[in-house]
């Protein structure tokens, strides 16, 4: 086993960019708070990897040129809510073929809400073409039909969804770097406008500027006293049943069997989970694929297991309450909160003795709900 | 508007597909002949309440509908018709409009309040 997370770091997330600030600097921020946090100089990353929906036209190689970062491995991935996956396995497989010895994995965005709204219009060419012109709205009215399909054969009521918005939030409040920490009460959820039927306020995903960015190198590179984070089993999925099905299963149900035998651990061994949260009901869809919601009843996991923090999803907050910085980066702030936990930093917010983490990534809203997702399972070494 | 919504079958295997693809997802066969939908039956709605980026936006509905050969397409609905309505389908620019069946073509520009 020659590749493991050794270190974690993030740029300050705000609502709205300010003149000056753009993805490139958010994301040297968290790239600089990064290289720091893994105790590695920027001359020892050989490999870097790159998700971005602001970017361009920049790309890769010229996000490397003004890092000043000469490199032997590099990727620039598009598969938005699941890139952070991606780029996580791509950048595994470089270290343990040989490809790289120190990776860096970072994303970040800082589209402004009208650059967000101009990306949401034409995502890719059936939503230009065939959405927009409908006035969609965008992710929101997409994951709205799927919310209201979800309730329907789930009998889900919109304080189940309630729960685990408080519930995120209430865990947001240990997290320093979450944009909203001030707890949530039923009667706010249930009040909040509605922004597109079922959906309100509080169930779309708050758009920020920021960018995150992880370490991986061989785990005796790890900082002293701290335990790396190795990947147990990791998995993804792209276009699993080409937009014909109802959306309630997401591609992590293709190869959830796979992932746990492959992790050699079984659902019930996870101490925490961090489920791509850009809507609830995909959060809820993604932890019956997962098989941790072991009955399939998404109502009483909803209500108890999330909602009375008996069992920890998004321990920062999740998206829901510490902000998307983009999809990439909203992503990876995922996997940085598992890598956070498993090396007992987390801080407030801790989960006692976490040792075993399972994160996921969804996304790429091809038409009618998300074509891609990822998931894998980490663990903390002792 | 005009009446109907085309849709792709595929030659080789009779699949009804929308959007339209470059090979079929169940025979990989690459010919395609379009087929006109006039009419689907609404499973859900959403009322589209805000824009982001958008000061001015005015409300307008939208739902997944099913036609008769089971293809779930998404529509921008111009009257208040809900889950389980029969509905006419219409095209305006490549994208699909609807309105309850036997009623009047709907008019091109989107309502200014949203349905009750």
């Amino acid at each position: 086993m020659r590749a493991a997370i050794i270190g974690v770091g993030q740029s300050r997330y705000t609502r709205r960019p300010e003149s000056g600030q753009s993805a490139h600097t958010f994301i040297r921020d968290a790239v600089v708070a990064a290289l720091r946090d893994a105790e590695i100089d920027a001359r020892d990353i050989d490999g870097m990897a790159v998700a971005s929906f602001s970017l361009a036209p920049d790309t890769a190689v010229d996000l490397a040129w003004k890092l000043g970062l000469s490199l032997k491995w590099l990727l620039q991935d598009t598969n938005g809510g699941s890139s952070a996956m991606n780029m996580l396995g791509h950048a595994l497989r470089g270290i343990e073929t040989g490809a790289a010895s120190v990776v860096l994995v970072t994303a970040g965005d800082a589209t402004g809400l009208a650059g967000y709204g101009k990306i949401a219009a034409s995502y890719n060419i059936a939503t230009r073409d065939h959405l927009a012109p409908l006035g969609h709205g965008g992710p929101n009215g997409v994951y709205a039909l799927v919310t209201a399909r979800q309730m329907k054969k789930y009998g889900l009521e919109k304080a189940d969804y309630g729960r685990m918005a408080i519930a995120q939030r209430a865990w947001a409040a240990g997290n320093p770097n979450a944009v909203y920490r001030a707890p949530l009460t039923m009667e706010e959820y249930l009040g909040a406008p509605l922004v597109a039927d079922p959906l309100n306020r509080y169930d779309c995903v708050p758009v920020v500027a920021g960018a995150q960015a992880i370490i991986l190198a061989h785990p005796d590179r790890c900082p002293r006293g701290r335990a790396p984070v190795r990947v147990r089993a990791i998995r993804h999925s792209f276009n699993y049943d080409h937009q014909a099905g109802d959306g309630l299963q997401t591609g992590i149900s293709t190869f959830a069997d796979e992932l746990w035998r492959e992790a050699g651990v079984r659902p019930g061994d996870i101490d925490l989970a961090c489920i791509y949260d850009d809507y609830p009901a995909m959060v809820l869809a993604q932890l019956n694929d997962l098989g941790l919601i072991p009955d399939g009843d998404l109502k009483r996991f909803a209500q108890r297991e999330i909602g009375e923090r008996r069992f920890p999803v998004n321990t920062h907050g999740g998206m829901m309450s510490a902000g998307q910085p983009g999809g990439p980066a909203g992503g990876l702030n995922h996997i940085s909160e598992a890598v956070l936990q498993l090396q007992h930093r987390a801080g407030a917010r801790q989960v006692p003795n976490a040792r075993l983490a399972v994160a996921t990534g969804y996304g790429m809203t091809m038409y009618r709900y998300g074509g891609t997702a990822a998931a894998a399972v980490l663990e903390r070494m002792e | 508007m005009t009446r109907g919504f085309t849709v792709w079958r595929c030659m080789g295997c009779g699949a009804v597909l929308f959007p339209e693809r470059l090979l079929c997802p169940r025979c990989h066969g690459a010919a395609f002949a379009p087929e006109r939908v006039e009419e689907g039956v609404v499973e859900e709605t959403s009322t589209i309440r805000h824009m982001i980026g958008q000061a001015d936006w005015k409300p307008r509905v939208i739902a997944n509908v099913r036609t008769k050969d089971g293809l779930h397409i998404t529509v921008g609905l111009r009257d208040d018709s809900g889950p389980g309505t029969v509905i006419d389908l219409y095209e305006e620019a490549g994208a699909p409009f609807g309105v309850a069946k036997g009623s009047p073509p709907p008019t091109e520009s989107p309502p200014a309040e949203p349905p009750p």
